[in-house]
């Protein structure tokens, strides 16, 4: 693996969830996207035997790559040489059963209890910026035995309490709080990851157990407007490699749509990373 | 009768979503395909515009399936907004431009949401009451449509619990008289109306499509009223030469429109690619508040599909589509 030696903050989220994925399971990406890039880069580069399935009930395709502008379901070239293809309620109604590891998904805010919010900002009415709506996410948070979350590292993203909890996290973090709404045993959100830093969950709250080279925590902490725990060790994060940009852009996300889509750009000036902006 | 004891005693309803939902009443479903569904095999072959003044009414809830921009009812879609249909209810499932393009043109009243982008001509319609949004899923929308299609009044669902949406649907969280463990319910959902653009159809309705989609057969057999657009329209003895191919048994349908390219500007797989230009063209105008002049341009000021396809797009545009589709397996074409 050789070090990149430029790369952008939404480039670094998805290096950083290409390399958690598990070899040999299932995930379910949320929409096309950084969620969908990011298990593509795991399955290429580090897992193989990974599995995907998208939310129009494709299992396991080998897409031709690179999509076409939006056309990360349905089309063709995004459901080649699938093993089955399916519907939404096939998809919805694996997870049910249990066939599916791992979620991933992108969120517009998160809580301390792993809560997703991707429908509004503020209180809920009339004259609410809406955003989305759920979409899949809300079965694959609950349905999926382990549920990553991406997002950005900014103040407004980590708060106490979502504003709307579109997909549920550990609910209100209570021990049995998801089995007392309904949703299956042995779920929830498992990492949230972002361009800075990754989170796991302790007892059911968000936890900082990794950060990047170039922040350093009080930094991370000045970006989360409630405060997570933080683990006894935060561990230092690999940066993304030169392989794994290199697919980003010139096979994933060749138009730049979603690499390019916030944040700043971080360079190795051959000591050390500089994050500008 | 015996009855029967259950760990939970009757069965409790624990918490109920406050918002709005389309009436459940598989009686009142089951009489309706009883007296307005014919089972002879009789040509439903008609226009899109004959099929929207026949089958759309005004106050209708219209379910569309796929969107825009992956093998949505495009043809269709225009022909309602070209009638002006009034107060339309809207399931709003994986879809992006769709909700705003029939909200703009002033055809919504209401509209479940799964998933479909707010740009200014939603928030606008919300602001000023015009429109009402009640908050699901993209599944729950769908095991919403598999209930209806089952016939049954509910369905419990393993997603949805614990969330916000819940508070603004028509979820009921009960205790499950089996298990005594808590599980949501969902109200099944009997469209009014469903619009359904696919590969290949015969004149009666008995419908193929290839690929993967989102709820086709689920909302054919939940609904109603059910217009089929298709790409190709194919001989019966096609249809009876491979019969597992038949994804809508024709009784369920009361049209077929001959539609080819009937999704343009998006994609109908394995027959033509999306034509990136007009993805762009339709995120401007929903993304930057110019719903109408894209109205006029595409709907309004051509008389129907084959006119819009002849004056808007061209031939040249239409083989380039179809060169760019260079997948076949699997599509049967």
């Amino acid at each position: 693996m050789t070090r990149a030696e430029a790369f952008s903050d939404r480039e670094v989220a998805m290096c950083a969830v290409a390399k958690i994925v598990e070899d040999g399971r299932t995930y379910w990406a949320a929409g096309g996207g950084t969620p969908l890039y990011s298990i593509l880069l795991g399955k290429r580069l580090y897992a193989p035997e990974l599995q995907y399935v998208t939310e129009d009930g494709v299992i396991a395709p080998e897409p031709l790559l690179p999509y076409e502008p939006m056309m990360t379901m349905v089309a063709s070239r995004a459901t080649r040489r699938a093993l089955s293809w399916g519907t939404m309620n096939s998809a919805g109604i694996h997870a049910q059963l249990g066939y599916m590891d791992y979620g991933v998904l992108n969120t517009l805010q998160v809580d301390q209890h792993g809560n997703i919010n991707s429908t509004i900002i503020g209180d809920y009415g009339p004259n609410t910026r809406r955003f989305g709506g759920p979409g899949g996410a809300d079965t694959i948070a609950a349905c999926c035995w382990r549920t990553i979350l991406i997002t950005d590292q900014e103040k407004r993203k980590f708060v106490r309490q979502v504003d709307f909890i579109s997909s549920p996290g550990y609910l209100d973090g209570t021990a049995g709080a998801r089995e007392r709404a309904g949703l299956p045993k042995d779920t929830g959100p498992w990492r949230v990851v972002t361009p800075w830093a990754m989170y796991d969950f302790h007892e059911r709250r968000l936890r900082l157990i990794g950060r990047m080279p170039w922040v350093t925590v009080e930094e991370i902490l000045a970006e989360c407007e409630w405060k997570p725990l933080i683990a006894d060790e935060v561990a230092v994060l690999e940066a993304p490699t030169e392989e794994e940009v290199l697919l980003l852009r010139t096979e994933l996300d060749v138009r730049g749509q979603t690499t390019d889509a916030a944040g700043a750009w971080i360079t190795w000036d051959g000591e050390k990373y500089v994050r500008a902006g | 009768m015996t009855l029967a004891t259950s760990p939970a005693g009757s069965v409790e309803i624990i918490a109920a979503g406050q918002g709005k939902f389309h009436p459940v009443d598989p009686d009142g479903f089951r009489a309706y395909i009883r007296d307005h569904k014919s089972r002879a095999l009789k040509s439903k072959l008609m226009t899109e515009k004959e099929a929207v003044e026949r089958f759309v009414a005004d106050g209708d809830y219209l379910s569309y399936e796929c969107n825009y921009l992956m093998r949505g009812p495009n043809a269709v879609i225009h022909e309602v907004i070209r009638q002006r249909k009034k107060d339309l209810w809207l399931a709003g499932k994986f879809t992006y431009v769709d909700i705003c393009l029939l909200v703009g043109a002033g055809c919504a009243s209401k509209v479940d949401c799964g998933f479909f982008l707010s740009p200014k001509p939603v928030l606008r319609a919300i602001a000023e009451g015009k429109l009402e949004v009640f908050e699901y899923s993209n599944v729950i929308m769908t095991l919403r449509l598999q209930a209806g299609a089952m016939g049954v009044p509910f369905l419990p669902v393993r997603s949805f619990g614990g969330t916000h949406g819940f508070d603004y649907s028509g979820a009921r969280l009960i205790r499950d008289p089996y298990t005594g463990v808590p599980i949501t319910i969902v109200p099944a959902l009997n469209p009014d109306v469903a619009l359904i653009h696919v590969h290949q159809a015969d004149i009666y309705g008995n419908a193929r499509v290839f690929g993967t989609g989102i709820s086709d057969v689920e909302s054919a057999l939940a609904s109603k009223k059910v217009i089929i657009s298709a790409e190709e329209i194919i001989d019966t003895e096609e249809i009876r030469s491979n019969p597992g191919l038949t994804r809508i048994p024709y009784y369920a349908v009361d049209a077929v429109v001959e539609a080819p390219f009937g999704s343009y500007p998006g994609t109908v797989p394995g027959y033509y690619a999306s034509n990136p230009e007009g993805v762009f063209e339709i995120f401007r105008a929903t993304g930057g508040d110019a719903v109408e002049p894209y109205i006029e341009k595409y709907v309004d000021s051509v008389e129907n599909h084959l006119d819009m396809l002849d004056k808007r797009v061209g031939v040249k545009k239409l083989l380039d589509m179809k060169q760019r589709e260079v997948i076949r397996e699997g599509y049967h074409a």
